[in-house]
């Protein structure tokens, strides 16, 4: 469903943008956001970038650029030094206020007030473009610029929309009232906090598969156009791009080394973190927030998961009864036997959810090429019964829709054969790992004359639900 | 509501300071029935995109709660290798004991964390498809399919680091717990478990595996798109690990 190589390329963040690139037609009638507005969210980091794929890193602009960016970068430097959980209350501040504005039951303004209040839904397709415009000369930081050029993973998709950038750009920065500096500077530095930069291969042995930009949307033509208010309101904050990143051992163990070749947690500082590390896309915002987790961890064992810390189980248990010893370590055992349990079904069950949706996909590909045939086949009928076939390959398309997988198709031509797939057994014993499904799939098309005036909805054909068999 | 009402309790029994990143359930739901009665063709298109968005709202918050938890993961992980490496040399048999118990309720408790995270993830991972298959129900739409594919992509729903940590946390268990007396394959000594069923990890962790066979009760819309229906075998242990909240009498 890949409509737009060039949409590929983004983040896995940019892509799940993209997924709502249609919003950007949407009820942008909210006017430029001023400044105030992106005040009241400063602990927004980068929500449309948080989704680091298998990447890992991030780009954001780097010190390099925080002369340059104002107040945005002022609050977000604020806020990394603080616990993680803060920047997340303030998240959740925002779901909590979207909850509150959906609740109002006014759909539009609902609507408007979430446009408003969440810098997360710049949903745009024309935010990758300009994200992807190569970098420009207006980046001053050689380390910035070579990191770019080096480390653009995604391949030459990258480069085929700069054109758009220009256009869009200039929209911005026209309907932009007081922020035009701001702005200027602010989407400069967004244009360098390009697609992920090159990791170095440790790491990216050892992410996890997001990598793949998966974007396949359809999107309308003038997201470019009506998208350009809400950027501007999230440019604010995430064009300072604190993009989240995704840590993995390795990494931690890079910086580890780092720390203690620095002299240990308190006297290592982020800069000399960074250098040391040498990890292209990394950027002094992630170490430093990582730093700050990490002495947390070491000098605090007891408050670094803060309440559920407190609530320790076995804190209990001790203080009732001294001679625990072998109690205790039942006790313990026993707790981690239900946790096991619970991973393993979850184990199952997420494997479970992944199959049904590849099979999902995988009937809906079958169904789509049906259709297809259908209206290849239409094309090739005469004209006269043009119409009634027109409507029911129509009908084909539209059942689609529909996930009881109940085809009312016509065709005068085609027999479409059984779809079987491979057959197993479905055990939901806590020590079985194995899953797998029955389905089968029967499609049955009635041949019928191609004069015949009737609609198509008379033609209609079943196609047997799938059905798994599972051996509980 | 069935879901959502699990959705509920489960919150409720999940650690204080996750409450609040799990699914808007009931919202997004609430979304999709004024989306179905309310607007006209014209807008579905608009009403669409909207919803579209606070999903993707949701799942950002998803990922960076999701993110933030493993990196913490990631270091806590690392530090508890350390000291039980320290503890190893360490001769002093004393102090060995100590820190040797402090580790293995560290271990245990790290283990759990761990779990309800993955637990977290399938649970607002359950939400969505949920939604979607509302909203498709609902408003027609084909959003279901290929929003769930990107869905699947998510760092949140993608736990292989979390679960290749919690086997290593299984592993490294071995080298700190003394050998089992006695079978450790099957919940036993409900005594134990009683007094160790307070609030905690432990209790969130009872309460999830719960809830999942619950959930997974067949229900009256199973559909080829449903899990089967699960059942523990030792879930009446299970019942009575479980701590209700208490019973509000007005």
């Amino acid at each position: 469903m890949e409509t737009r190589p060039a949409l590929s390329i983004q983040r896995p963040g940019a892509r799940q943008m993209n997924i709502c690139g249609a919003s950007g037609a949407l009820s942008l009638s909210s006017p430029v956001l001023p400044s105030p507005l992106t005040q009241q969210r400063p602990g927004v980091i980068s929500p449309l970038f948080s989704n680091s794929g298998v990447a890992g890193h991030m780009f954001s602009s780097s010190s390099g650029f925080s002369s340059d960016l104002h107040f945005s970068s002022v609050q977000l430097q604020e806020q990394h030094p603080r616990s993680p959980f803060v920047s997340q209350s303030i998240d959740s501040g925002t779901s909590v206020s979207l909850t509150r504005s959906v609740d109002s039951g006014v759909f539009q303004s609902a609507s408007s007030n979430h446009r408003r209040e969440s810098n997360r839904s710049w949903c745009t397709d024309s935010l990758p473009d300009f994200l992807d415009f190569p970098l420009s000369s207006t980046v001053p930081n050689n380390h910035l610029n070579s990191s770019n050029n080096n480390g653009i993973v995604i391949p030459s998709e990258d480069l085929d929309k700069p054109n758009d950038w220009p256009d869009w750009a200039d929209q911005l920065i026209t309907d932009n009232d007081a922020l035009t500096s701001d702005w200027s500077q602010l989407l400069s530095d967004a244009s360098v906090a390009d697609p992920e930069p090159m990791l170095s291969q440790q790491i990216s042995e050892t992410n996890l598969p997001v990598q793949q930009p998966h974007a396949s949307q359809q999107l309308p033509a003038t997201s470019g156009d009506t998208c350009n208010a809400a950027v501007q309101s999230s440019s604010a904050n995430s064009a300072s791009a604190k993009q989240r990143m995704r840590w993995t051992p390795e990494l931690h163990e890079g910086f580890v080394e780092a720390v203690n070749k620095l002299g240990g947690s308190e006297r290592a500082t982020p800069k000399g973190v960074l250098k040391l590390m040498k990890v292209e896309g990394l950027t002094i915002y992630h170490v430093k927030s990582h730093l700050q987790k990490y002495r947390t961890a070491r000098y605090k064992p007891e408050t670094t998961e803060e309440a559920e810390k407190k609530m320790t189980t076995i804190e209990e248990i001790s203080s009732l009864d001294l001679k625990t010893g072998v109690e205790l370590t039942e006790a313990l055992r026993l707790q981690m036997e239900v946790q096991k349990r619970l991973h393993e079904q979850l184990e199952i069950q997420r494997n479970l959810q992944l199959r049904i949706e590849e099979q999902g996909r995988y009937l809906q590909m079958m169904f789509e090429k049906q259709c297809k045939s259908g209206m290849d086949l239409m094309k090739g009928a005469s004209v006269t019964s043009e119409n009634p076939l027109k409507e029911s390959a129509e009908a084909c398309q539209n059942s689609l829709a529909n996930n009881n997988f109940e085809v009312e198709s016509y065709s005068s031509k085609t027999k479409l054969s059984n779809v079987a797939t491979a057959s197993g057994k479905t055990s939901q014993l806590a020590k079985e790992k194995q899953i797998a499904s029955e389905t089968t799939v029967l499609e049955n098309l009635e041949e019928e004359d191609a004069g015949a005036a009737d609609s198509p909805s008379s033609k209609r054909v079943k196609v047997q639900r799938y059905e798994r068999t599972t051996n509980p | 509501m069935k879901f959502g009402k699990r959705l509920k309790q489960q919150i409720e029994q999940s650690l204080p300071g996750w409450r609040d990143y799990f699914l808007s359930y009931k919202d997004l739901k609430k979304l999709v029935r004024l989306i179905s009665s309310a607007s006209p063709p014209l807008e579905c298109g608009k009403a669409e995109a909207e919803f579209v968005c606070l999903l993707n709202d949701e799942i950002d918050k998803f990922n960076s709660f999701f993110m933030e938890q493993e990196e913490d993961f990631i270091i806590h992980h690392k530090e508890l290798q350390q000291r039980i490496e320290k503890v190893m040399e360490n001769g002093n048999e004393k102090d060995y004991k100590e820190e040797l118990a402090k580790i293995r309720k560290d271990i245990v408790n790290f283990h759990g964390e761990m779990v309800l995270l993955m637990n977290y993830s399938n649970i607002n991972y359950t939400g969505l498809a949920k939604i979607l298959k509302k909203y498709d129900k609902r408003t027609g739409g084909v959003l279901r399919l290929p929003f769930i594919q990107k869905v699947l992509e998510q760092p949140f729903f993608t736990t292989d680091l979390i679960s290749k940590l919690i086997k290593e946390c299984e592993n490294t268990l071995d080298s700190v717990f003394p050998p089992s007396v006695s079978d450790a394959g099957t919940l036993r000594g409900e005594k134990e478990a009683l007094a160790l069923a307070g609030e905690g990890i432990f209790q969130n962790t009872v309460a999830a595996l719960l809830t999942m066979q619950e959930m997974r009760r067949g229900s009256s819309t199973h559909s080829h798109f449903s899990l089967p229906p699960l059942k523990f075998p030792d879930s009446d242990i299970l019942h009575t690990l479980q701590i209700l909240p208490p019973i509000q009498i007005p």
